[in-house]
């Protein structure tokens, strides 16, 4: 189907776009108030390289001032076997790592230390950005693909396509040692169960259209008592691409990233993100695509024909609506044409 | 207002949809010509030629002419507002007491509480962590202007405690108030601002550091100077707005109040949207309060994780199915606010904007508590309904919506602001020139909902009473069945009078056996509420659905596509 260009500009003002590749995305890593830098602003960093320390153990911990000494500044790094210099023949010494909290009225020192801290790596190439108290920034050296939450820890992986087609689901008992050390993607839908068994595999992280919220918060519980253990394991993340409840993967991202299968990939959270290398190849949908965002027809995908008379819904309310080819289905000789409310189709190209 | 050229467009920017409409003179008159919605994000002067075109092959005649030929649509003025994103505080206080009042000031103001600390409840660690927690926009430190010796007692710690957070966030302003700014010695003095002391009587009236607070956000906003990103956290779409536009909720708040001087009534207006939910009291005399509530959107963002939230919406939803589905699709309605819309979607809205007039409606009225204006109690002479989280409902399914929500006793008349043109209107800087614009248009921008009388008190019995409307010379009789809603066809443009008679009394704010009450027709007729104050639903959900269901069939038609 041949979309004219009065059709192609119709459907860039009247339907949303689904959003595309970013280059070079800015990636942020949040730290704790006892958590330590190990990085600088303006630094290259490789997957794997060293970003800050996690004091997962953090407490409050104090100890006494005498008067007119000069309390160490807010956030000032705390080392067990480092004194801290308040006064000429005079240091302090906390029993772990962390940061200086604040110095009370009352000449007490506090301070957010633990004993157990972990090393937390860079998932992608890139520059340090910014280093704050609050994160460490990096720009990776890559693109990246939008998803729409994301949840555990930044995590870096071969790709592996572990489900049948972007509808389908992962399966438990796909998941072998074989899958160590991959980013797998999951189709439309994975439950919590199948992440447990991922995460115990060795996998680094499961990619997927959508996700029940009541599995998310199984899986976010499940990673704060990872966390919280001394030792907290490799990191794992969960990248989902659409949204709640159970969501296809777009065709064309489907297809790419089966053509990347192998190739190494990261997950950010913050922004939830697929990070694929600079030189990933990576088709555009071709003009006029379109794919049903909601509704029945959830995930069907299609070419856009134009602008139609609006839907009547509810007792006469109109919603604008356009005309799709929807794509043949498996049992289909040809597409169907369907009129459909503009609000529920996002363009692809 | 400029005479010439005679159409001008306007436009509400939400977080969600931006709402076009264009009116122009017609016969000496402004009248609303045309107008329309789309998904924030997508470009407006396509929306803007479509109205425009729309109107010009229907009626090209009403269109201002330059030249002989119809003026280009691309001159014609634009009257703006933009929503601004919520911005986000971090509340301290040294009492729990304390903080209370803080946060009821600030949430008032449409702004997010991120977190609260104080010495009961947060460790410096827990403190620390949440200052340096990511979007903070704003520390505020609440403390009364004399405090009391346990506050002062906690003060100076806390204090201290703070000093050293905005040290490591260099990056974050403070706002202290009352006696908290007397700690201000060591504070990095160019990122602090000094308030008065949140009040310790709740009010609706305008509070000093309410409107501190506003004209903050609106600082913040101008500042970060983007437009609202859509309320999909992953899903930023960062379109650079004009430059300033004003804001959306102030304007509201000036078209209320100027069309309660317009109207020489009461008028209670609210205004549900996908950021942030708003309430608006106005008489002929003036504002006498405003709610804006970042609680009370379509969905909050806090549905996101909690399910009790999810399920207090649900539980105005007539959908069956698997709860976690149910949750599911309530979550997706937060991510994408202008998807789903028809069918059971269009429902599943109704019963997200039900939940969210409870939510500003529990603020409200623990807003006015003590505050001796009695203006949570009072009914209105005029509700007036906008914003997007009515977009697809049909207007008596609104009405009742509105009723089951916002119950007060008596009558009054139900309007919706369909093409959203109030708060553009508000956003004129003269008082005269939005009174005469509100003067024309009111026909056309307020749809008559219809009206509502809500007699509570009826005892179930053999003829607990009897309802007579009398309307052009005609009336009608019907039995009044207690713990009901009974809808009487009363089309737009009519008026009545309703005479309510009850064997053993009614209330409608005052208890009597015979009441007569004036009311206007409307797409919805005239709804008489018999059903209890407040509203009690089934704790069984088949048997809420059940009822829900009863009280909407009459007043949701579904129509074929």
């Amino acid at each position: 189907m041949i979309v004219r260009a009065a059709g192609e500009r119709a459907l860039r003002e009247l339907v949303l776009p689904r959003p595309g590749l970013v280059r070079e995305p800015l990636l942020h890593f949040p730290l704790g108030p006892a958590d330590r830098p190990l990085v600088q602003r303006g630094q290259l960093v490789t997957p794997g390289s060293p970003l800050f320390e996690r004091i997962p153990d953090a407490a409050v911990a104090e100890l006494e001032l005498h008067a007119g000494e000069e309390p160490p500044a807010p956030g000032t790094l705390v080392d067990e076997s480092t004194p801290l210099r308040i006064a000429a023949g005079r240091s302090l010494r906390f029993e772990g790592h962390g940061r200086v909290l604040y110095a009370t009225p009352a000449h007490r020192l506090r301070a957010a230390i633990g004993r157990h801290p972990q090393t937390v790596s860079s998932p992608v190439a890139g520059t340090v950005e910014l280093v704050s108290p609050a994160a460490v920034s990096v720009r990776a050296s890559g693109l990246g693909l939008p998803g729409t939450l994301a949840a555990g820890q930044p995590a870096e992986g071969r790709l592996a396509i572990a489900a049948p087609g972007p509808d389908g689901e992962l399966a438990g008992s796909s998941i072998d040692v074989a899958s160590a050390g991959a980013i797998l993607v999951a189709g439309a839908r994975v439950d919590l169960e199948v992440l447990g068994r991922a995460r115990a595999m060795g996998v680094r992280g499961v990619i997927v259209g959508g996700l029940a919220s009541r599995d998310l918060r199984g899986f976010l519980a499940s990673e704060a008592r990872q966390r919280a253990a001394m030792h907290g394991g490799s990191p794992f993340a969960l990248l989902v691409l659409d949204g709640y409840g159970r969501r296809p993967i777009p065709l064309a991202i489907w297809q790419n990233l089966a053509a990347l299968e192998g190739a190494p990939v990261a997950i950010s959270i913050e922004p939830p993100l697929l990070v694929l290398s600079a030189d990933a190849a990576w088709a555009r949908p071709s003009s006029g695509r379109v794919r049903i965002a909601a509704g029945d027809l959830l995930g069907r995908e299609g070419t856009f024909l134009g602008p139609a008379a609006g839907l009547r819904g509810a007792a006469g309310v109109e919603q604008p609506a356009g005309r799709v080819l929807l794509d043949a289905l498996e049992d289909e000789t040809s597409g169907t044409e369907r009129t459909l409310p503009l609000a529920d189709l996002e363009r692809l190209a | 207002m400029a005479h010439d050229p005679l159409a001008f467009f306007t436009l509400d920017r939400g977080s969600a949809s931006t709402a076009a409409a264009l009116i122009a003179q017609v016969e000496g008159r402004f009248r609303l010509l045309a107008h329309a919605a789309q998904p924030a994000g997508l470009p407006v002067d396509p929306l803007l030629a479509r109205l425009a075109g729309d109107v010009g092959m229907a009626e090209p005649g009403l269109l201002p002419v330059e030249g002989g030929e119809t003026s280009p649509w691309t001159d014609w003025p634009r009257l703006e507002v933009a929503t601004r994103p919520p911005r986000s505080a971090l509340l301290a206080a040294a009492t729990e007491r304390r903080l209370a009042e803080l946060e009821q000031v600030v949430s008032g103001a449409g702004w997010a509480v991120a977190g609260r600390i104080s010495p009961d409840r947060t460790d410096a660690l827990e403190a620390t962590a949440l200052a340096l927690g990511k979007g903070l926009d704003l520390l505020i430190v609440g403390a009364a202007g004399r405090p009391t010796g346990e506050e002062r007692r906690a003060l100076p710690d806390l204090a201290a405690l703070l000093q050293a957070v905005l040290e490591r966030r260099r990056d974050l302003p403070c706002l202290l108030t009352g006696a908290a700014a007397e700690a201000i010695e060591g504070w990095p003095a160019a990122r602090i601002v000094l308030g008065p002391a949140p009040a310790r009587t709740a009010s609706l009236a305008p509070d000093p550091l309410r409107s501190l607070l506003r004209r903050a956000a609106g600082e913040l906003a101008r500042q970060a100077g983007q437009r609202p990103p859509h309320v999909a956290s992953g899903r930023a779409g960062a379109e650079r707005a004009p430059a300033g536009p004003a804001d959306g909720r102030a304007a509201f708040t000036a078209a209320i109040a100027s069309l309660a001087a317009v109207l020489g009534q009461r008028i209670d207006a609210v205004d549900v949207g996908a950021a942030a939910g708003q309430r608006v009291l106005a008489t002929p005399e003036g504002l006498r309060g405003q709610l804006e509530l970042v609680d009370a959107a379509l969905v909050p963002e806090a549905v996101l994780e909690d399910d009790r939230l999810a399920d207090a919406i649900l539980a105005w939803s007539t959908l069956r199915g698997d709860t976690f589905v149910l949750r599911d699709r309530v979550r997706n309605l937060r991510l994408w606010p202008w998807r789903d819309a028809a069918g059971e979607g269009a429902r599943l809205r109704l019963a997200a904007a039900r939940a969210a007039l409870v939510r500003l409606d529990t603020a409200w009225r623990l807003a006015d508590g003590g505050g001796g204006n009695a203006a949570a109690d009072a009914p209105a002479d005029l509700l007036v309904a906008s914003g997007g989280a009515f977009a697809v409902a049909p207007a008596p399914a609104i009405a009742l919506a509105l009723l089951d929500t916002l119950r007060r006793p008596g009558g009054m008349a139900l309007a919706y602001d369909h093409a959203r043109v109030l708060a553009p209107l508000g956003s004129l800087d003269d008082e005269g020139d939005r009174r005469r614009l509100l003067t024309d248009l009111l026909d056309d921008i307020l749809v008559p909902l219809g009206s509502a009388v809500l007699a509570t008190g009826l005892r179930a019995s053999r003829h607990p009473g009897t309802l007579r409307v009398r309307s052009h010379g005609q009336a009608l009789e019907v039995e009044l069945v207690p713990g009901a809603i009974q809808v009487v066809d009363l089309p737009p443009g009519q008026t009545g009078t309703v005479e309510l008679e009850a064997r053993d009394g009614t209330w409608l704010g005052m208890r009597a056996k015979r009441v007569a009450v004036e009311v206007g027709g409307g797409l919805g007729g005239l709804l008489v509420d018999t059903r209890e104050l407040p509203l009690r639903l089934p704790e069984r959900p088949e048997r809420r659905r059940d009822l829900l269901a009863a009280w909407e069939r009459p007043l949701w038609q579904e129509d074929a596509e």
